[in-house]
């Protein structure tokens, strides 16, 4: 009964987002005041230039990157069964920054539960073994700490779902995940060796099976898998950065600093942030181009709606 | 129907006590899975600590042993004082077969189980596998009873039952049936999740040639048809060596003579056929001490008591083996030995490029005096790419494990294998040795390789390659296409420096069929005859 409300519900808002985000760039009025932040970045500032990040400052700057877009609620309703999506590809420690930010990823946990969330779920479709992934991340156990869902996805549980993109007509993809009121997706920013960097739409690989084929035309299908997810809501974990050796990383020399989370609606916009962030022109990386030229989004992302405040 | 007679007290605090150990070898079989960020837990490989045979094969054909083996002796001390109790009231294998036994006694004829010569055999046995084990095979210990079940379950039974359950719960979830608002999912799912994350290692498991392993297993299941406990009583090398230590026990069983009127009824339920010469004989060698012998008295005049072995032993028969057996068991042995022993492989001719061992094997001829083939490290394994061997290490290999990348990599992160081998014949590694152990060595195969072959990107390898520094790196280069242009496009290669050969390339590559990457045991750190490369 309730289920079928809140599909029917998520499909409207998807809609009425999706229109939104569509016209507002060429139809609506740029005036800072009157329309909602699309993009937010928080930053610390460290006491010092080698400074470690606490794991409260990673909550903290989440915390900020929400907050300064118009707080959890504009996204979730209560009741809403809420999906975060973090990278916990590879079986790594939190340190060689492989894998979304533990401590970012149980903020929003909190966060979501905060706004009146039913369920907060978390999971991924791992590339190494799933347990480990999940367990050697720290992911499952700080979500699991806030009694958050951990979901394994279930190889025998993936449907076939119409795609309808310029390459994947059909796919295989959890139907669990597509089912949520809302999904946020919560990349870390690092190295990819294929397509220079992996962020948000990338990420989106984690919510399907059959993906090894996908790296014949990685901008093509990632482009028709964001355009399938409709993403409302992204987070970009760059507290560290892995920016060689990626995706999979495993050498601290490799990972630097970056003390910076940021949130937005509008997912290419928050990809070429990243690609700056990783030293990249963002018209220069095939993904971010591919998704721009798709209209799924702008790449000057300056030019949106944009906060940005700096902890400390 | 023919009713039972009831149980008595000792019976049933046997089949408790039995009950009670087979669960606990399953638990801890159960147990036996991958732990992240750690190792499993020592006290899981319990029952090969306990187990005397693993101990002498692995001493004598290795000249060391694991102190863990050294448990084993405490078994030794009981049965020297108590008889083969751990036959009947502890191996996990003999209770299956005893409660096997039980289930096909009606297609048996009821008869007395007297002692029959051919139960020699499993001495003989026993002597061929000392002296295989002494010219440095482990190939007899396929029949170790611990190793046997062990291997049976975690690479046969319980992945059928895994089968099973997954089988079921998904088609349960396609179909989705119920009644109103009720759905069964509501009930499967939870049951099939638990089952999922803790209790099955990974889904869909499956081993190589379980098919041999279980119908091996359910043959020696099967043969209680023809004998109760035929295995235990004809075949169990196991029970052949405890039942050298139970040669005068001080727990012996007495007839009273005064009441025995010779109806044998005590021997019809024996499990170990101990009986002899109408009632009044036993051998001790052979009793399991089930103790159903004192049931089965209708005169009460049957019992077990202490006696110190210095005592009388008017009625005991020792086991008499004859020279002429032993000499042939061991030349049986040694002929075995010789025979398997004599390959190109093994002989050090050739190498077999799909035998990947996992990481901390010991080299070849070392590795196979120690692997008992008893299934922990592929019981363990996260990715479920180890397998057992069918030829691949030779006949003398059969059962031992080896990495087969297109089912699962060497995950880098992971050294549980070495850790729960009981014999060490994989070495337990810190996990940052394991992580240098090179286990093989990835190479392309360019007719295949996409951006080479095909003119496409691919690169999935790389982006699985797990070593800190990436093994696998990539070039542009040039594609030649059908219609003359000249495609640029990023191309793999190997850094031999880096690549442990953990197979993940091989095991992502969307050549399903036949990876274009592949690992082949060249260049294995255990083996410096196996090195393709001039060292420096």
């Amino acid at each position: 009964m309730s289920r079928i409300q809140t599909r029917r519900r998520f499909m409207l808002d998807s809609a009425a987002l999706g229109v939104a985000a569509l016209a507002a760039p060429r139809f609506a009025p740029a005036g800072p005041t009157d329309v909602p932040v699309d993009m937010s970045i928080a930053r610390w500032k460290p006491p010092a230039p080698s400074a470690a990040l606490p794991d409260a400052m990673a909550a903290r700057l989440a915390e900020a990157a929400i907050v300064q877009l118009g707080g959890m609620s504009r996204f979730v309703r209560r009741g809403d069964v809420v999906w975060i999506k973090p990278n916990i590809g590879w079986n790594r420690k939190p340190e060689h920054a492989a894998n979304t930010h533990p401590h970012v990823v149980a903020q929003l946990v909190r966060m979501c539960q905060e706004a009146g969330a039913k369920t907060v779920k978390v999971g991924d479709n791992p590339c190494n073994d799933p347990k480990q992934c999940y367990e050697n991340s720290g992911i499952a156990p700080a979500a699991r700490a806030l009694g958050a869902e951990i979901v394994f996805l279930d190889r025998d549980r993936f449907r076939n779902m119409a795609i309808g993109g310029k390459r994947l007509k059909q796919h295989p993809v959890y139907p669990e995940l597509v089912e949520c009121d809302l999904v946020i997706n919560v990349p870390v920013c690092k190295h990819h060796g294929e397509t220079e960097v992996s962020l948000c739409m990338k990420n989106y690989m984690g919510v399907v099976e059959d993906r090894g084929e996908f790296h014949q035309d990685l901008p093509a299908t990632i482009t028709d898998l964001t355009r399938f997810m409709k993403p409302r809501l992204c987070v970009l974990d760059a507290t560290r950065m892995l920016v060689a050796n990626g995706p999979t990383g495993g050498r601290l020399d490799d990972v630097r600093p970056m003390f910076t989370v940021a949130a937005g609606t509008d997912i290419v916009a928050l990809d070429a942030f990243g690609c700056e962030l990783l030293g990249h022109k963002p018209e220069s990386i095939s993904t971010v181009a591919a998704g721009r030229d798709a209209g799924l989004g702008r790449t000057d992302y300056r030019a949106l709606s944009l906060k940005e405040t700096e902890l400390s | 129907m023919k009713r039972r007679r009831a149980s008595s007290a000792s019976t049933r605090l046997r089949r408790g006590v039995q009950l009670a150990f087979l669960l606990l070898f399953l638990g801890l079989l159960v147990f036996m899975r991958p732990r992240p960020g750690g190792v499993p837990s020592e006290w899981l490989g319990l029952f090969f600590y306990l187990d005397p045979l693993a101990l002498l094969l692995t001493a004598v054909a290795a000249h060391a042993a694991p102190p863990t083996l050294l448990a084993a002796l405490i078994v030794v001390v009981v049965t020297g004082a108590l008889g083969r109790v751990f036959c009947g009231w502890v191996c996990p294998l003999g209770t299956l077969h005893a409660a096997a036994s039980r289930a096909m006694d009606p297609w048996r004829k009821p008869r007395p189980e007297r002692w029959s010569r051919w139960q020699t055999s499993k001495y003989y046995v026993l002597a061929a596998v000392i002296v295989t084990a002494a010219l440095g095979l482990q190939w007899v210990a396929l029949l170790d009873p611990i190793a046997l079940l062990y291997r049976s379950f975690a690479t046969a039974v319980l992945p059928a039952t895994q089968l099973a359950v997954e089988a079921t719960a998904g088609s349960i979830y396609q179909s989705n049936p119920g009644v109103g608002e009720w759905r069964l999912p509501a009930l499967s799912e939870p049951v099939y999740r638990f089952l999922r994350d803790d209790v099955f290692v990974r889904p869909r498991q499956a081993f190589l040639g379980s098919g041999l392993i279980l119908s091996f297993f359910l043959l020696t299941l099967a043969l209680n048809a023809v004998r109760r406990r035929f295995w235990c009583r004809y075949v169990c090398p196991l029970g052949g060596l405890l039942g050298l230590f139970a040669w005068r026990p001080w727990l012996v069983r007495k007839t009273d003579a005064h009441v025995c009127n010779q109806c044998e009824l005590c021997g019809l339920a024996c499990h170990g056929a101990a009986t002899d010469d109408g009632a009044s004989g036993w051998r001790p060698q052979e009793c399991m001490g089930c103790m159903n012998c004192t049931d089965g008295c209708p005169e009460h005049g049957v019992t077990f008591v202490f006696r110190p072995p210095w005592g009388g032993a008017d009625r005991e028969k020792p086991v008499d083996l004859s020279r002429r057996g032993l000499l042939g068991a061991a030349a049986a042995g040694a002929a075995a030995a010789v025979g398997l022993y004599n390959t190109p492989q093994a002989r050090g001719v050739t190498v077999n490029p799909e035998l990947i061992r996992p990481p901390g094997a010991r080299r070849e001829p070392d590795f196979l005096e120690r692997c008992i083939a008893c299934g922990s490290c592929m019981k363990v394994c996260p990715t479920g790419g180890l397998q057992p061997c069918l030829t691949e290490a030779g006949l003398a290999g059969l059962w031992t494990p080896r990495l087969v990348p297109r089912i699962g990599g060497c995950e880098f992160e992971c050294n549980a294998c070495g850790h729960v081998c009981p014999t060490e014949a994989i070495a337990p590694l810190p996990l940052t040795d394991k992580q240098r152990v090179r286990i093989g060595l990835a190479s392309f195969d360019l007719g295949r390789c996409l951006p080479y072959a095909f003119g496409r990107e691919c690169l999935v390898c790389e982006e699985h390659c797990p070593t800190p520094t990436k093994a696998i790196y990539f070039t542009r280069g040039e594609f030649a296409a059908r219609d003359g242009r000249v495609v640029t496009l990023k191309q793999p290669h190997v850094d031999p420096n880096h690549c442990t050969g953990c197979g993940l390339c091989e095991n992502v590559c969307p050549l399903r069929d036949a990876p274009a990457i592949r690992v082949r045991s060249g260049g294995e750190s255990r083996d410096p005859k196996n090195q393709p490369f001039l060292p420096g």
